[in-house]
């Protein structure tokens, strides 16, 4: 319990004192910034022993005439240890990247708040706690969004604010019918609908898709995902990659089998719809993805379709698919942050945000390309990468589903992406030198560090599944 | 143990090279010494039917599962010997071409990889060093770094990443099949679901042919082996793509040698007899018009992969009675690993005297290389099937098998055999005029450098005495390597069958022989019409149809692409059209000076009736949603 409080509020304790911290020497703000989101990592990894050890922990209470409760599962928990395992790497990563950069107060404050936020939606124990946290996700990251306050930033932070209000608004809408039908929003124990029956739930879950959709970059509501990569990089890497996005995917998780339960969902007409739009969105994602010539946008549109692997691995309703799953979101998630930091980077060192100007640039920063690399080879899906797994299980899932066309589509993803990729890889140690700085200083250091370290832990995950399998295996076994 | 001893010490090897950077010439000799001497001795055993295992315990859904049976043994102490061969060829020869350290780091680590793919106990384990393999011998393909090696080492990768992805798929399949996935060696698995084995089966074909560049999935092979400097082309052209064969006997094996497939799965057998035999025939006609003789030697590399995989086809098909098939290729992946090594280290040597390797521009080189070009006939022997060579052994094994086929089997097969002998004329031809252009024919006007060493013709030399060893003696590797490694595969009577097979009858022979003249006479008559150098217009070529397809898929992306954002921006457009007129409209209520808007005359309302109004109206749109009946 005391574990989990800690765990919630070492973000907002710590963005309180960088915000009122008088205006002192950076080195001091980093190392307050850096000892809270450890601090936060450390203690979700205890709440995550204590939930994997069969502990239930709770925190319950009354607002507004709604109960909430927050009350870790292995799900969330998972989610929580992602976010903030990652949450250190973006950290160090910032300081070298945000150095020299204006508004940092701000930049870090909101750093730490989005921490607590995101642990919030991850332990959340039932819909009301949920959707809180989730709204404000949306407020505590819009400042990070807008950090460059120009216009476009401007223009694209209006645009994921109401996306996301939007959708959050739906939810809202689900949540008051589901608690009208059901009574009871809690998490824990059997489903909250299982045993109802009727035609309107097909729409209820529609409504719950639609609203969670939006963060998951659902097509066609991820109008605002490559838009928001105005932040800085490692707010793209981090909020944009891996916890805002996983959080509306961890949403779906939670509604398919939470909620609903997957022997209802399972049956509702709507489901047999859902892992055609999914297909739609890994492909059309990953192919809008190879037709951008901006290496951060490019990114965006593959977060998209790798986004969508997840909800394929949920809609298989197979205990091999839900692993898939888990497993991808696990093992994407540094990889993902590993290429964001990669393309932040090269952009900070030589300032070419162009892919068809990254000729040679290899030559220039090679411990970066090299990171690239292996997180690109990971974005197809290659063997000794830990993705390799979550796309492992997710075919397995599909074909013992009955729905081999998914795994195909899943193959297919992969040859696209690595259509993406290796022109990038190859033509980066090709042609001459390009000119601009090397890997050399402490700004640089401490964003080769986090990234070459991701690689690592990768591939560590990648030769080593049984790392992370306990986690994986206890997901499945709650639910399944 | 002894497996995974056999393993590291290649890794030791890298290591010692990366604290060596700059004494390292020796180190590549004393390591791939150590592994064959290893190799040979201590898989000496298998051979008599006791498979070694080994396991490294792990937790969690992944085990490093290693096993050594006849048919690893086989291929382990086949690559071993070609590793120690090329590293007492390639120190001299990278001198000439730069680079060296980082090309010998590029060996031991697909040495080690190599390894880890033949003595791999499960598909999975496989999979990890088949792609830590694409990976490594990806820098061999890269390794001048120009425009060419780049744009083949792109190809390489791209098609190999892919073949890894279709053969995961494949293992994915095969697992849910048979509920828990097969281990390598264990034979034939009995499925659960036997149409999405067949699929399985189908999808590891495509996979692995990627990789043993079967037709059409060969178009990466030409290129990627001709720009690879010459000894990382030997292996390549000898050793990796019999990845993929060896991926297919393993595939073959959990269908089961031996048994005759049922009715679902009869296709398999037949596709691939029809694959092995256009990979053969359109091979052997592309290397025909080459002019350069890194890829004319590429495109045989295809060409005599489809050999291997007719052989593999023939025994599938026949099934019990396959043995011929089965050792057929087995015997021709040895053969054609020495023959193939052979011929592309001869013509390194004569790239590093000459600096060329277009065949039109050298000429009459027999004299200055006389051991050289006695060393390259040889080759040249094996690959064309003389008899007293190698190649004739295994070729005349598969000739067999096929007729037995075309005699037992449908009536189509007859093609299958006659366009085999067709492939047999062609190689002959093709490799009549490798040899004649380079050491006949007008003398060459190169400059000649003496930059030669003993060493390159050592090593060529070695092949040489293994290949007429093989070739004088074919019963005894037969009997004593390939057979075991057939039955232990599942086709029990193969020694019987082999006990009637004789290789010096009249009928084999005389085959042989007319072949070889009729080789002779067409690149003869090709070499006087000037027939080798007309080349199919592009829209013909496999490549350009290819081309053709890829294009016009992403031409149909495109317009889907673009109908896609058609529609999203007009439904952007809609949006705001609407938003636009909403607020327009809810704005005429604030700025109205007549108090009317759509007519209704707002003067009567108060503000108490709105509110109940909106009220209402809100209350109804949630009763219906909660009353999923009502909708």
């Amino acid at each position: 319990m005391l574990n989990l409080v800690l765990a919630l509020l070492s973000g907002v304790v710590g963005a309180l004192i960088v915000a009122v911290m008088p205006k002192v020497r950076n080195r001091i703000r980093n190392l307050v910034v850096l000892l809270f989101t450890i601090l936060g990592a450390v203690f979700s990894w205890r709440v995550a022993l204590l939930v994997f050890a069969g502990k239930n922990i709770k925190i319950a209470g009354e607002f507004a005439g709604f109960s909430w409760s927050i009350n870790p599962d292995p799900l969330g928990v998972i989610f929580a240890l992602i976010a903030s395992s990652l949450w250190i790497f973006a950290a160090v990563y910032s300081f070298g990247y945000m150095e020299g950069k204006h508004n940092q107060r701000t930049y870090y404050t909101f750093l730490l708040l989005a921490l607590s936020v995101t642990l919030g939606v991850a332990f959340s124990g039932n819909l009301v706690a949920l959707y809180l946290f989730y709204e404000l996700l949306t407020l505590v990251t819009y400042p990070l969004v807008i950090h460059e306050r120009s216009p476009e930033a401007m223009k694209s932070g209006k645009k994921y604010i109401l996306y996301s209000l939007s959708g959050a608004g739906v939810i809202l809408i689900a949540i008051v019918i589901t608690y009208s039908l059901a009574g009871n929003l809690d998490f824990a124990g059997n489903a909250i609908l299982a045993g109802s029956t009727g035609s309107g739930l097909n729409l209820l879950l529609a409504l719950f898709i639609i609203g969670f959709g939006v963060k998951a970059a659902l097509m066609p509501l991820h109008g605002w995902l490559p838009g928001a990569m105005v932040a800085p990089t490692p707010i793209s890497a981090l909020l944009h990659a891996v916890a805002v996005v996983y959080s509306g995917a961890y949403g779906i998780v939670r509604v398919v089998y939470s909620v609903f339960g997957h022997e209802l969902v399972r049956q509702l007409s709507f489901s047999r719809i859902m892992p055609w739009v999914i297909a739609f969105t890994i492909l059309m994602g990953v192919i809008i993805a190879a037709r951008q010539n901006v290496l951060k946008r490019r990114l965006a549109y593959q977060t998209i379709s790798h986004l969508s692997y997840i909800l394929l691995g949920v809609f298989t309703f197979q205990p091999w698919g839900l692993a898939g799953a888990i497993m991808h979101m696990i093992s994407y998630s540094t990889l993902k942050v590993s290429l964001f930091f990669c393309a932040g980077i090269i952009s900070e060192q030589t300032g070419e945000k162009n892919i068809d100007r990254m000729r040679g640039i290899g030559w220039l920063l090679p411990k970066t390309m090299v990171a690239l690399s292996v997180a690109a080879l990971g974005m197809i899906g290659t063997m000794p990468l830990n993705t390799f797994w979550g796309k492992y299980y997710l075919m397995k899932g599909s074909v013992e589903g009955g729905m081999w066309p998914l795994a195909v589509v899943l193959v297919i993803s992969g040859i696209i992406n690595a259509y993406c990729f290796i022109p990038v890889i190859v033509d980066a140690f090709r042609g001459e030198k390009v000119q601009g700085d090397t890997e050399k200083g402490s700004k640089v250091n401490l964003m080769l560090a986090p990234t070459l370290l991701l690689s690592m832990v990768s591939i560590l995950i990648g030769l080593w599944p049984g790392i992370v399998w306990p986690g994986v295996e206890a997901v499945v076994n709650w639910f399944f | 143990m002894l497996l995974v001893i056999l393993m590291a010490i290649p890794l030791l090897g890298t290591v010692a090279l990366l604290l060596m950077r700059d004494r390292f010439a020796k180190i590549p000799f004393v390591i791939t010494l150590t592994v064959f001497v290893l190799g040979l001795f201590g898989l000496k055993d298998v051979f008599g039917g006791i498979p070694l295992t080994y396991n490294i315990a792990m937790p969690g859904p992944f085990v490093l599962n290693f096993q050594a049976d006849s048919l690893s043994a086989i291929f382990v102490i086949l690559s071993t010997f070609l590793w120690l061969v090329v590293s007492i060829y390639s120190p001299k020869y990278m001198e000439h071409e730069g680079r060296g350290w980082s090309f010998q780091l590029c060996t031991m680590l697909t040495l080690f990889s190599v390894l880890g793919i033949f003595l791999a106990g499960n598909m999975i384990t496989m999979l990890l060093f088949f792609e830590l393999m694409t990976i490594t011998s990806y820098f061999w393909v890269i390794h001048r770094w120009n425009k060419e090696a780049i744009r083949a080492g792109y190809f390489y990768l791209f098609f190999s990443i892919v073949g890894g992805l279709v053969v995961t798929l494949g293992i994915v399949m095969m697992g849910s099949a048979t509920d828990v996935l097969p281990t390598i060696g264990s034979g034939m698995v009995t499925p659960l679901n036997p149409t999405l084995f067949g699929w399985s089966i189908a999808t590891l074909i495509v996979g692995f042919g990627i990789k043993a560049g079967m037709v059409p999935l060969h178009l990466w092979l030409p290129h990627a082996h001709s720009v690879a400097p010459t000894p990382g082309s030997a292996l390549l052209s000898g050793l990796i793509i019999k990845i993929g064969a060896y991926g297919l006997i393993r595939a073959g094996e959990f269908t089961g040698w031996g048994i005759k497939l049922g009715d679902s799965m009869t296709w398999l057998a037949s596709t691939l007899l029809i694959l092995g035999t256009l990979t053969m025939l359109l091979g052997v006609l592309n290397a025909l018009i080459q002019s350069n003789a890194k890829k004319l030697l590429a495109y045989h590399s295809v060409s005599q992969m489809g050999y291997i995989i007719l052989g593999l086809g023939v025994g599938l098909y026949l099934g019990a009675d396959g043995g011929l098939g089965l050792s057929g290729a087995i015997y021709h992946i040895i053969n054609h690993a020495l023959f193939k090594v052979a011929l592309f280290l001869g013509v390194g040597v004569i790239y590093i005297h000459t600096g060329e390797t277009n065949l039109y521009k050298l000429g009459g080189l027999w004299r200055r290389f006389p051991v050289t070009a006695i060393l390259m006939l040889v080759a040249v022997f094996g690959i064309t099937g003389t008899p007293g060579l190698n190649g004739y052994a295994s070729k005349t094994i598969l000739h067999h098998g096929v007729s037995l086929a075309t005699e037992t089997g449908a009536p189509w097969l007859i093609w299958v055999e006659r366009l085999f002998m067709v492939v047999g004329v062609g190689t002959a031809a093709s490799f009549a005029k490798l040899y004649y252009l380079m050491f006949f024919g007008k003398p060459t006007e190169l400059k000649i450098n003496d930059e030669g060493s003993p060493k390159l013709q050592i090593a060529m030399g070695l092949i040489a005495v293994v290949m007429i060893g093989i070739g004088t003696r074919p019963e005894f590797l037969l009997n004593s390597a390939i057979a075991p490694a057939v039955e232990a595969l599942g086709i029990e009577n193969i020694s019987t069958t082999l006990a009637h097979l004789s290789f010096w009858n009249f009928h084999d022979l005389s085959g042989m022989i007319i072949t070889l003249t009729l080789g002779i006479l067409v690149c003869w008559g090709g070499l006087k019409s000037g027939i080798f150098h007309w080349h199919l217009p592009t829209y013909m070529t496999i490549e350009g149809i290819v081309k053709l397809i890829v294009r016009g898929i992403a031409a149909i992306i495109q317009i889907g692409l673009k109908g896609y954002v058609y529609v999203v921006e007009s439904i952007h457009h809609i949006g705001e059209a609407m938003s636009s007129r909403l607020c327009s409209d809810l704005r005429k209520f604030d700025k109205s000076k007549s108090s009317t808007v759509f007519g209704i005359n707002l003067i009567g309302i108060t503000a108490d009736v709105a509110i109940l109004i909106l009220s209402l109206g809100v209350i109804i749109v949630l009763y219906t949603l909660m009353n999923p009946s009502l909708l």
